[in-house]
């Protein structure tokens, strides 16, 4: 019983990996801390695993818990060393695919994305993996509104970082 | 075009360029020890309950418990133990109860005031350990003011002190002794235990505090 829960979770989180690694993305600075917070997050999502009932997709389970780690339970906080080879294999643009000023852009609001404050940035994870406001609202524990609100404050100081 | 959308575009494309964890990575990791706040806490709190306690094993402090006997203050320090332990086990029973609250199933905000809850919980215990120890000094300063009779102490360091200073002097040194170490004793106690706090609880405190402002 114990070893079919334990494959069933490693698959679930083998298969939605990149859900994690994301959220690692934006709140790491180099390899090293990326790796310390993807295991945090995956020994808290087995913790909390026996509780998930399915009700849900397990994709959008692991979400809270990821945030939740970290924003709240993580303790290191910002690493300040950036490694150069960490940065250009998670913001790899590949030229042929953009125009150039696509392409400054992008590295200019990745730039400013990581920049935010913990709070921000899970605002803006969560509306890039395509959740409505009353999931980021319920995953953060504010109201609709207030999200919205944030979510907007947010683009206009995005808007002000890339047309100075 | 509205940026966000634009990083929207690119971000979903993303699946590539991120790393990989194998199966076996991740069986691995299962039985890795969780390095959260909240592990620390509940280390850190079982230790501050603890403690003072293991120091009362320690030879020498047994001894001075005599210094309790030599000023004649036995009865009442059966009373204020019987109280602390009280106060002890209500502040282990809260404790435990708040500590079994935290889930990081809760969204963000929760999880952050069960998480203060706890840690408040053992801040209160602290500050009353802290009022104990000082409150006990305070009472064998005063009982040494009304104390004449040394001579018949067997405690040791009383022992030295009537030997060595004329007696007039003996009650001032005393005092001062036992009023310094009591202050001293809180103030370390104190600042360790404050300062472990508030570097482990920085983050959360400024993260928490912004989604509490997001309310009004």
């Amino acid at each position: 019983m114990t070893k079919e829960l334990e494959h069933n979770f490693i698959t679930e989180l083998e298969n939605n990996q990149n859900i994690v690694h994301k959220v690692c993305t934006l709140y790491t600075n180099n390899k090293d801390a990326h790796n310390d917070l993807f295991q945090e997050i995956t020994i808290q999502l087995w913790k909390a695993y026996p509780k998930f009932r399915g009700e849900s997709k397990f994709s959008t389970w692991m979400y809270r818990i990821a945030i939740n780690t970290a924003i709240t339970l993580y303790r290191k906080s910002k690493r300040t060393i950036i490694t150069q080879d960490y940065e250009s294999v998670i913001f790899k643009i590949k030229a042929d695919e953009y125009d150039e000023t696509e392409e400054q852009q992008l590295k200019l609001l990745y730039k400013a994305v990581k920049e935010l404050g913990d709070i921000d940035k899970a605002l803006v994870f969560l509306y890039l993996e395509d959740k409505n406001y009353t999931e980021i609202a319920e995953t953060l524990g504010i109201s609709e509104v207030n999200a919205r609100v944030k979510m907007n404050r947010i683009k206009k100081k995005l808007k002000t970082i890339l047309n100075p | 075009m509205d940026e966000l959308e634009l990083l929207k575009k690119d971000w979903q494309k993303k699946k590539d360029n991120l790393p990989k964890v194998s199966y076996n990575d991740i069986h691995q990791m299962l039985w890795k020890k969780s390095s959260s706040i909240v592990k620390w806490i509940f280390y850190i709190s079982i230790i501050e309950f603890v403690l003072p306690h293991l120091l009362y094993l320690l030879p020498s402090t047994r001894e001075s418990v005599d210094i309790y006997e030599s000023l004649g203050m036995k009865n009442f320090i059966i009373i204020s133990s019987i109280l602390q332990y009280s106060v002890i086990i209500y502040f282990i029973y809260q404790f435990y109860t708040r500590y079994k609250e935290i889930t990081v199933l809760d969204n963000s905000k929760n999880l952050m005031k069960r998480i203060l809850k706890t840690r408040k919980t053992v801040k209160s215990y602290v500050i009353f350990s802290l009022s104990m120890i000082l409150f006990m000094f305070g009472a064998i300063v005063v009982s040494i003011y009304l104390n004449d009779n040394f001579d018949s102490s067997t405690y040791e360091p009383f022992v030295a002190i009537t030997k060595n200073f004329s007696k007039e002097k003996v009650k001032p040194i005393l005092m001062a002794v036992f009023a310094f170490t009591g202050i001293a004793v809180t103030l370390i106690l104190g600042g360790i235990y404050f300062l472990l706090y508030g570097i482990l609880l920085k983050k959360l405190k400024i993260n928490y505090a912004e989604l509490k402002k997001l309310e009004v």
